[in-house]
């Protein structure tokens, strides 16, 4: 490629890029504009007088910060659990030897064609009976079910890579089967599990229609809520509505930007191999 | 190693809290929700009646709103197979031919929507096409084509089209992202054969990149089609299926009908029916696309 094509190409990105993001653009600035300033006719709007006391609002009365504890809590576990889970059942279904194993496959990889959306009623009526509602193992225990299905069809692709050599000269050095899946098996498929991680987390942290079906204490939600807040009481006041919003999206970009090069290592990982 | 390999104690261990946690959330609740579907119950926990298959004979026979929930999910489908999934793998090519830091830096960008939660996403979208203080008719204005200016999610003739524009917007990073992964696993040396032999440009691209990426691109058809089916968050937020049911879906009818309707039972006949189209459709999409996949 010619380096004035290759010019012409940057720029066009750059271009496409700044029409992509223009919304979220839009909604930094006008988190520091006034609600009378919203009418007017520009598109965006040099704040003249930017009100910080939107960013108070949002934070005080979003909750930001209980939400936020409460979505780190639910997430990290939720994280936790399905690595744990997806590792050794993706390893049962790809190196152990046992009957029913087509069998079970089919049914854990059903999880991901089946939407959360249709099993919600019954879970709602499961929940309430075994009381979990209203409780952080409410969120934790569906995340997990939801996530360990794409989990474990990710490690089932990944773990099929690896030589049993590995295993085998494991074995003649005394380790026994938990040893090989949790020191052994658990390293080699970092890649892959970091793109558990990270679609786990993005999947969770965001959640929103599970959460406000089985929660009803405020002291549990999770920060999509902060947002919610603000739809009753603060139904006009778009300068701090957007203001929550923009700081309910900060945690996730944060943590993509630190892992962004894992997410696309992953997926490549993934689409080579599958 | 036959003898680690067989260990039923690590087989079990390794196998039943999954298969334990996914009976409680996902098996269970199906027999449950096909229970509910043969009663007339009006909320979960209420004494109810055996109707037999009434609910599904009204379903499928007298409700035009599960017909028009399944065309929209149809629609949208054919919306990101047809739109957002060429863009995307026009701007995996042009991005992988890119190359160096700027490669790095656009494929970062292009994925920011994808990380930002559903209901900042739906809150976000329902003031940018507000009618009177949004910023796509603000922009229309002052482009001069003010006399477009539109309710875009109020009006029932452009609301589902501007719900597609929403979800193509939030999810086009995911769907770059896979096209480009597929990208990078086609080796170089068959592009060099290719020019060698006087192909270049678009029909290089066309004959090479499009059929290698056809695996690629068969999961992502069958994605998009379940995605569409799925549909939820961004609806029930924005429009809420409607104006006019132009925008319903399955999961926003079976919810508003279990928690506003009362209509519990019927609801649940909806979620059954709901995972019966969607096994089809992932199955018949496979089946499909399957059959033309180029092998390499």
């Amino acid at each position: 490629m010619t380096k004035s094509t290759k010019t012409i190409l940057w720029v066009f990105f750059l271009i496409v890029a700044l029409v992509q993001l223009f919304p979220l653009i839009w909604l930094i600035d006008f988190s520091f504009l006034s609600s009378n300033e919203f009418y007017s006719s520009s598109v965006l709007k040099w704040p003249s007088d930017p009100q910080w006391q939107n960013y108070i609002n949002a934070w005080v009365d979003g909750k930001f910060l209980r939400y936020f504890i409460n979505s780190v809590l639910v997430t990290s576990v939720t994280i936790l659990l399905t690595v744990i889970l997806s590792l050794t059942l993706g390893y049962a279904f790809t190196r152990m030897q046992w009957k029913l194993r087509p069998i079970f496959f089919t049914i854990i990889l059903l999880g991901i064609m089946i939407p959360i959306h249709a099993t919600l009623l019954p879970n709602f009526a499961i929940f309430k009976a075994l009381g979990l509602t209203d409780s952080y193992l409410g969120l934790i225990l569906p995340y997990t079910a939801v996530s360990v299905p794409l989990g474990t069809f990710i490690l089932t692709g990944f773990m099929r890579s690896i030589p049993k050599a590995m295993e085998e000269s494991a074995v003649v050095d005394g380790a026994n089967i938990y040893r090989i899946v949790f020191q052994i098996i658990a390293p080699l498929t970092a890649p892959a599990l970091v793109t558990v991680i990270v679609t786990t987390f993005l999947n969770c942290w965001n959640e929103f229609i599970m959460a406000s079906t089985f929660l009803s204490k405020d002291a549990l939600k999770t920060l999509p809520f902060s947002v919610m807040n603000f739809a009753g009481q603060y139904s006009s006041d778009y300068g701090s509505q957007f203001a929550v919003m923009v700081l309910t999206s900060i945690p996730a970009i944060v943590i993509y930007a630190l892992f962004n090069e894992q997410i696309t290592k992953g997926v490549t990982a993934g689409a080579v191999k599958g | 190693m036959q003898k680690v390999f067989n260990n039923k104690m690590a087989i079990f261990l390794f196998v039943f809290p999954g298969i334990l946690l996914f009976s409680l959330t996902f098996l269970v609740p199906i027999v449950l929700s096909a229970y509910y579907s043969f009663r007339d119950t009006l909320s979960p926990g209420t004494p109810s009646a055996f109707i037999g298959f009434a609910n599904y004979t009204e379903l499928l026979f007298h409700d035009s709103r599960f017909w028009l929930a399944l065309r929209n999910a149809v629609l949208l489908g054919l919306g990101f197979i047809l739109i957002q999934h060429p863009i995307a793998i026009f701007f995996a090519i042009m991005l992988d031919r890119l190359g160096g830091k700027a490669e790095k830096w656009f494929r970062t960008i292009f994925f920011i929507p994808c990380v930002i939660s559903v209901v900042v996403i739906s809150k976000m979208w329902l003031s940018l096409l507000d009618p009177t203080f949004g910023a796509f008719n603000k922009m229309l204005d002052s482009l001069g084509l003010g006399f477009l200016k539109h309710a875009w999610l109020g009006d029932s003739s452009t609301a589902l089209i501007s719900m597609l524009f929403i979800l193509i917007w939030a999810g086009f990073g995911w769907g770059l992202l896979f096209y480009y992964a597929g990208l990078k696993g086609i080796p170089d040396d068959l592009y060099e054969a290719a020019s060698l032999d006087g192909a270049s440009g678009f029909r290089l691209h066309w004959r090479i990149t499009v059929p290698l990426l056809s695996p690629v691109i068969t999961v992502q058809i069958t994605l998009a089609m379940i995605t569409a089916l799925k549909q939820m968050e961004t609806v029930f937020l924005t429009t809420n299926g409607g104006p006019g049911d132009s925008t319903q879906f399955l999961a926003v009818y079976l919810y508003n009908k279990a928690f506003s309707a009362s209509q519990y039972g019927y609801a649940n006949a909806i979620s059954i029916l709901f995972i019966i189209v969607c096994l089809l459709a992932t199955y018949l999409s496979n089946k499909l696309t399957r059959s033309d996949a180029t092998e390499f």
